[in-house]
């Protein structure tokens, strides 16, 4: 990188060199960054580190008179600025730069400097902060039949460079061009027929039209942004545990795919929440500055953690709209730009206000957060709520209409008809054996010695720890009746009291339990009815009678038990007299009593009721309020009233499926993390160095003025912040961005360090270009479309990538235009080109991350042992071919096919992407399983699709790799491979069987294994062919 | 350089090329014909792809093999021996000793900081009689080769921005690690092997402890091919490495001799150089396939070497058999070695937990010292050993006279290093008696990093990247070579 950017500057100046006798210099070009690079760092906008008073990114102090009385700069005379002087000087305590500053002028840009100061040192302020200028479309005569205004201008440099541009791309290369760089999928061979028959003038508009309005368009565009949020899947830092955030993804892919004006766009990502009445999806698109990586180490400390994501997010909007490497004036005023270390601290202010907290908690979803229902869901709740809302209608009409008196209102229930049966006294009901595992298996005792109740004897067991004393297998078995309880009576020894009694009751199993006092019975820790808690130990030296609804254990009408255990931890304990009792109902006249119900109620408890009634009843009747009793009406009429329950009844069950639905519904839709400011703001100060430990001045939110004023009268917060970046008097944003579209068709941007726009930044190579560009795509209101389809329109984009040799000499990097763009695919697009070619891709557009294919064993060697992505579990199925967008993202250990082709590592903000061509992605391509699947499926749909003979099916598959037809010589070669490895297969069945079993799917069994191997090798092949990984 | 002749150097082209990438054809045709004549020319001590001028200086090291301990091991009780601290048993560290440096918020909260000395015997080893800990008896042993740095120190509290700032020179995510910059500025000298490795070590079989991160091996803004690679003791070594099922390397090589083939039938039609630079980055990976196997097959090893990195060294993936794949990358001439072992966090149950982990990095440590040295790499391999924090002399949870535990501790800590431009058998800097504050040489983990390059002949200050206009180095805007570590 060192090497092409060295160059870069060394073509420029070569350019300039050649040029600047005649030609005047320009200062912003040609000078300020000289002075920047190699003067700035002592003689800049950053106060601390100023020497002598003189900075040479002001004017007024370049040509002032110093502190020594010399001037550094005097235009039209050089001997008497100092500068030069003390570039020249061999002495090294006076020489500039400073010898060790390892930085020298060279001798060329010494020239430049002379040649300046001679033509009068006029100077002007970085091009980047000044408004971009409009200037007419070069007039060029262009060998061009239909140039458009980019064409015009690409060509009037070119034309200064003595170069000339490249012919049209053939047919078949501008249609796999513009639909790898509009969708980033190849096109089918079907659509590169339709273009290739279509001999109408409009024939390529009409395919960038179709093209523009797929819904892959924002699939691919989404995606690229998508490294400029920083988007994963993971908190980053730390345990890295899984986030919910792919909701934003879904928004980011549809705003494309709707032509969200940039402004918009812009607007609704940096401060959607603050918007007045957000919508749901407005909230959702600031996601973006949720996107950062965040920790819940321990040991964390909060402060440090708030300054470190206001930093990140100030740096991340400053690149992203602004090409302003702001984070370096996070501890000192900005070397080279003029932003100020105070000006950085009230941008960061407008970040330093967030309601999340510092720690993530490792949690999914970190709040602030919104639920985020799809279209779908949204129309699936509104309809079950309408539907739920009818419902309630009616039952509050049904309730409206009951018109009730209680005839029995003054009846007091006495006492209700009971019958009691005892099932076990002094002997067990028809029990061959006892068993029990305390001192001893059901112990009789006998009064005077021990307590009894009932008859001549009671049971008594002492316990260390947990024991039971039971029976099980009873000849005579105790049937439950409606409204049945157990009953028992029991008599805890007051000098040694155990800790837990317990009943437990068999029928299939013993998973009927009840208990007093602690929860060290059998079965604890569960809840329900194989563990129910009854309430607190009785009192102890005295025989209580216990009472256990058959409800309560899960026992109904017609059970019939045949084991019975007492249960116990610790102390020693009696039992005696065991049975059932049953109450009799009320009747149904009795039942159209609100009063008679609730008295029989309060005495007589029913598991199925309600627990809100059931809490009514237990108030007493005296003391229940109004709304206390309205409930209770409300209940027996639904519920008790003979007559009118009935006609609840419908309404009732219908509601209840509703609301069943609506929290299943609900559960169902993903939450998705938003931005979200704190009522009262947290106060930001210019923080020493960047330490949160070293707080300096207070500060507020600000815009730096030097840029753009800001507006005022609009809000101070984010919004404001956000409106003031799409303002169209922005030097900034439009350039930023057109750039990266530029960037995104050809390769390079016009400003080649698109992230940087700062004066350290690389000169535009066409700076009218850029400007008439940022200027119509204000005009055009922000419309991203447009602008695309703008560029690819343009003759410059659809030249032949042909590398000519003189081109290859005068321009290696292709800065100038002379031909069109040609390097390598994107990680993303490389998978998804082998997928589609395949057949296998999945087109489902948006959700949650999947996780498709990755070699065993990468997450655990660095994951947290606690953390919930430290195994990889690989996904089946459909997930396994869906775009390459949708690929889990871990941060701590991405995706290793991504990031052998250069997909940054998503912790931080990137809006470049590096294109090396490695040994590892040779490897990649060659081995990895997702590619060899691939492959056998090409090659299926080669044998199924490509007709019958060798050669048709030869061109065919090259067809549909690389959307060309292949040349006879590439014919040849590929037939004679593919007979070779016919040959191999055939003497080799178990290797053909197991070339085509790589992958989770299975091969078309209708195909013959050897043919569909050798085919396999040939698609294989073509997929790893360099110009299939490369748009050209 | 004309702009031609730059171009070739631009990233299209790979390092394993580098500054010979005008001959890249007629090489990568060479290797078509006979691939033999390259599948076996594993290193030879030149290096392509470099920056030009570097190095700055005569290196005294070729390449780095480092032992990085995830977690942050006690250098209490290893290897800065304080006996006073018997003597504070249970008494509270003096606010005058803390004097108000921040602590993690695991012991902040504490009512006290009571003060836990080493449960362990500390002996004096080697020619000057430096103080050692028992748990460290093979160390012990050549200790004379080791120079020992008492006051290393960070201002990072936390492991992932600790461990980040010492891999990366930078606590937040980003930048380029110490490998990715040497590869970058040195080039490879193995055409066949990557130039910086990363090797994983299990305890107890398995992993755990401490989070690492691809970052701490990544190459930041800087190329992605000076990234490590994980060199992995499970599934392929390097990922991808394997043909697929039901390819023999036999297949595997006609099919690439006809995609070279068709690839050049393009070049010849669209002239792109790119094209030509990816025909060798496939013969690359085509002799990877053979150098990585041939790399971590160890039976070509004595039995009396083995021994010495003790029985582990059989067990794929353990600490001992990394030390020993460490060398045999050495040998091969790979730039960058780092090993890492995780689970030194012990908050708690350490004395148990800290000897385990030195029972497991002991033995191999002293024999990847010796072993370099029997074969004359020691004087030009320069090993470095130790975590990314220390650990505090006060105790975290409950304290008993052979329990305790220890939270994070930046403001000093232990390291060594060894062999090639280190000075050998020296104990540099000096701590408080509470190990707390440093009181004489401190070496900030910036200064390391910049003695680290120095003796690899670059210049910490000189070698840098722009990027987003600003020229970055491992070492940020600070470090100071520590001339008294310097042989």
């Amino acid at each position: 990188m060192l090497a092409r950017s060295t160059l870069a500057v060394s073509l420029g100046l070569l350019l300039v060199t050649s040029a600047w006798a005649e030609e005047k210099i320009d200062f912003a070009r040609s000078i300020l960054p000289l002075l920047s690079d190699k003067c700035f760092n002592c003689h800049g906008p950053d106060e601390a580190s100023r020497e002598a008073g003189l900075r040479l990114d002001d004017q007024e102090s370049a040509y002032a008179e110093l502190e020594s009385g010399d001037r550094a700069i005097v235009p039209f005379n050089l001997a008497e600025s100092g500068i030069i002087d003390r570039i020249l000087t061999d002495d090294p305590d006076i020489k500039m730069p400073p010898p060790e500053l390892g930085k020298s002028i060279t001798p060329e840009e010494l020239e430049l400097l002379k040649s300046w100061i001679d033509q009068g040192a006029e100077w002007s302020g970085h091009w980047a902060f000044e408004s971009p200028e409009l200037s007419p479309a070069p007039n060029a005569s262009s060998p061009w039949r239909s140039a458009n205004s980019i064409d015009q201008f690409v060509h009037a440099k070119l034309r200064a460079a003595n170069l000339a541009p490249a012919q049209r791309a053939n047919k078949e290369t501008l249609i796999r061009r513009v639909t790898l760089d509009l969708t980033g999928l190849p096109p089918s061979i079907a659509e590169v027929d339709e273009f290739l028959a279509d001999a109408s003038p409009n024939a390529y508009e009409k395919v960038v039209n179709r093209l523009l309005d797929s819904v892959r368009y924002g699939e691919h565009m989404g995606r690229i942004w998508l490294d400029a949020a920083r988007y994963a899947d993971t908190h980053g830092l730390h345990l890295d545990n899984e986030r919910s955030v792919w909701p934003y993804r879904n928004w980011v892919i549809d705003a494309f795919n709707r032509n969200l004006p940039f402004d918009e766009f812009t607007v609704q990502q940096l401060a959607g929440d603050l918007l007045p009445a957000p919508s749901l999806d407005q909230r959702i698109a600031t996601g973006f500055n949720r996107c950062n990586v965040t920790t819940s180490e321990g040991g964390s400390i909060d402060e440090e953690y708030y300054v470190r994501y206001a930093v990140d997010r100030v740096e991340t909007t400053s690149t992203v709209w602004m090409g302003l490497t702001a984070g370096c004036a996070a501890c000192h005023d900005h070397k080279f730009d003029p932003l100020t270390q105070r000006e950085f601290y009230q941008l960061f202010s407008y970040f330093y206000s967030l309601t999340e907290k510092a720690m993530d908690g490792n949690a999914l979803l970190p709040p602030p957060s919104v639920k985020a229902p799809s279209r779908l869901d949204t129309i699936h709740r509104n309809n079950l709520e309408t539907q739920r809302a009818a419902v309630e209608k009616q039952l509050a009409e049904l309730h409206a209409n009951i018109d009730y008196q209680d005839a029995s209102n003054d009846i007091v229930l006495r006492s209700l008809t009971k019958l009691e049966r005892t099932w076990f006294d002094d002997s067990l009901p028809g029990v061959v054996q006892t068993s029990g595992d305390g001192e001893s298996a059901w112990k009789y005792v006998e009064a005077p010695d021990h307590p009894v109740f009932s008859g001549k004897n009671s049971t008594r067991q002492q316990s260390d720890g947990l024991s039971q004393q039971y029976f099980e297998k009873a000849k005579q078995k105790l049937k439950v009746g409606t409204h049945d309880r157990f009953f028992t009576y029991v008599y805890l020894d007051p000098k040694n009291p155990p800790e837990t009694i317990q009943l437990q009751f068999h029928r299939d199993s013993w998973d009927h339990r009840a208990y007093w006092g602690a929860d060290k019975g059998y079965n604890a820790g569960k809840k329900g009815t194989t563990n129910h808690h009854m309430g607190d130990l009785p009192a102890t030296g005295e025989w209580v009678r216990l009472e256990v609804p058959a409800g309560d254990v899960g026992l109904s009408v017609g059970n019939e038990i045949d084991g019975w255990s007492f249960a116990q931890s610790n102390g020693t304990v009696y039992w005696d007299k065991s049975g059932i009792i049953s109450v009799l109902p009320l009747n149904s006249s009795q039942l159209e009593s609100l009063n008679l119900w609730t008295q029989f109620r309060e005495q007589v408890r029913h598991p199925a009721l309600p627990s809100e009634i059931q809490a009514v009843l237990d108030v007493k009747s005296a003391e229940r309020s109004a709304d206390q009793q309205a409930s209770l009406r409300k209940h027996f009429f639904e519920q008790v009233h003979p007559s009118f329950s009935t006609s609840f009844k419908q309404p009732l069950a219908d509601q209840a499926s509703l609301n069943q639905q609506l929290a299943e519904l609900e559960k169902s839709i993903p939450a998705t993390l938003v931005m979200e400011d704190l009522q009262e703001p947290r106060q930001a100060h210019v923080l020493e160095r960047g330490e949160y430990t070293l707080p300096r001045e207070k500060v507020d939110s600000q815009t730096p003025e030097w840029i753009l004023p800001r507006d005022e009268s609009g809000p101070a917060n984010r919004l404001g912040l956000a409106q003031w970046l799409v303002n169209p008097k922005h030097p900034l944003t439009a350039r930023v961005t057109v750039n990266r579209y530029w960037q995104h068709f050809f390769g390079t941007g016009l400003v080649k360090t698109s992230e940087d726009f700062g004066i350290q930044g690389e000169y535009p190579s066409h700076p009218e270009l850029l400007d008439w560009l940022a200027l119509d795509f204000i005009r055009s209101g922000w419309n991203t479309k447009r602008m695309h389809k703008q560029i690819v329109m343009s003759m410059t984009y659809q030249q032949s990538s042909h590398f000519g040799p003189d081109k290859l000499a005068v321009d290696p990097e292709n800065r100038l235009l002379a031909r069109g763009p040609s390097y390598r695919l994107d990680a993303e697009v490389i998978r998804d080109q082998a997928l589609s070619v395949s057949g296998l891709l999945v087109g489902t557009i948006g959700g949650k991350s999947v996780r498709p294919y990755q070699p065993p064993g990468l997450w655990k060697p660095v994951g947290f042992g606690g953390s919930n992505t430290s195994v990889f579990k690989q996904d089946d199925g459909p997930n396994l071919y869906r775009r390459s967008m949708y690929t889990f993202w871990k941060r701590t250990a991405p995706p290793p096919s991504m990031s052998t082709f250069d997909a940054p590592d998503r912790e931080t903000c990137q809006v470049r992407r590096a294109r090396t061509n490695t040994p590892l992605q040779a490897l990649v391509l060659m081995n990895d399983v997702q590619f060899v699947e691939a492959a056998r499926e090409f090659a299926v749909r080669v044998l199924t699709e490509g007709g019958d003979d060798v050669e048709t099916r030869l061109i065919f598959a090259f067809r549909t790799a690389t959307s060309r037809r292949p040349t006879d010589t590439e014919i040849q070669r590929l037939k004679q491979l593919l007979v070779e490895y016919q040959t191999i297969f055939e003497k080799s069945p178990e290797a053909a069987e197991a070339i085509i079993s790589n992958g989770d799917s299975k091969p078309n069994g209708d195909v013959d294994p050897t043919e569909l191997s050798a085919w396999t090798i040939i698609t294989h092949l073509l997929l790893n062919l360099s110009e299939t990984v490369s748009k050209a | 350089m004309n702009p031609l002749r730059e171009s070739e150097l631009v990233e299209t082209r790979r390092h394993f090329f580098g500054r010979t990438a005008t001959g890249i054809g007629s090489a990568a045709l060479a290797s078509l014909v006979n691939p033999d004549l390259f599948a076996n020319t594993s290193s030879s001590s030149a290096a392509t792809g470099g920056l030009d001028g570097l190095p700055h200086f005569a290196p005294r090291a070729k390449r780095v093999i480092y032992l990085f301990m995830s977690g942050a091991p006690s250098q209490l009780d290893m290897w800065d021996y304080k006996p006073k601290m018997q003597d504070w048993f249970d008494k509270d560290l003096p606010e005058s000793v803390r004097n108000g440096q921040r602590i993690t918020t695991m012991t902040s909260k504490q009512s006290r900081f009571p003060i836990a000395p080493s449960m362990f015997k500390f002996n004096q080893h080697g020619q000057n009689g430096t103080w050692i800990s028992e748990i460290l008896p093979h160390t012990a042993g050549v200790i004379d080769e080791l120079a020992v740095i008492k006051t290393v120190n960070t201002e990072a509290i936390n492991h992932d921005p600790a461990i980040t700032y010492i891999q990366t020179g930078s606590q937040l995510p980003g930048k380029p690690s110490a490998g990715a910059w040497l590869s970058y500025g040195l080039g490879s000298m193995n055409e066949n092997l990557p130039n910086f490795v990363v090797l994983h070590s299990t305890v107890n079989g398995g992993f755990g402890g401490q989070a690492l991160y691809a970052r701490l091996w990544g190459a930041g803004f800087l190329s992605t091919r000076h990234q490590g690679v994980s060199l992995r003791s499970n599934g392929d070594p390097v990922l991808y490495l394997s043909n697929p099922s039901g390819m023999s390397q036999s297949m595997r090589r006609r099919m690439l001799d006809e995609l070279a083939a068709l690839n050049q039938e393009r070049y010849a039609a669209v002239g792109d150089p790119e094209i030509q630079s990816r025909i060798a980055q496939y013969e690359m990976a085509y002799r990877m396939q053979t150098s990585v196997p041939e790399l971590t097959d160890i039976s070509d090893e004595s039995e009396s070497v083995l021994e010495m990195y003790g029985p582990d060294v059989k067990t794929p993936g353990t600490f001992a058999a990394n030390c020993l794949l460490a060398r045999r990358l050495a040998e091969r001439n790979v730039r960058f070695t780092q090993v890492f072992i995780r689970q030194w966090d012990q908050h708690g149950n350490l004395p148990n937990d800290i000897r385990r982990q030195c029972g497991i990095i002991d033995q191999p440590c002293a024999a990847l010292i010796r072993d370099l040295k029997q074969r004359g790499m020691l004087d030009d391999t320069l090993v470095i050993w130790g975590g990314e924090f220390g650990r505090t002399i006060y105790c975290q949870g409950k304290l008993t006279k052979t329990n305790y535990g220890r939270d994070h501790h930046p403001r000093c800590y232990t390291k060594w290093m060894a062999g090639g431009g280190i000075q050998p058998g020296i104990v540099y800097g000096e701590t408080d008696d509470f190990s707390y504050n440093v009181t004489d040489k401190p070496a900030h983990i910036h200064d390391l990093n910049a003695t680290i390059l120095h003796c690899l002949g670059v210049d910490h200050e000189r070698l840098t990247y722009r990027h987003q206009g600003r020229d970055f180095r491992l070492t940020d805007v600070h470090g100071n070579v520590i001339q008294d570590l310097l042989a």
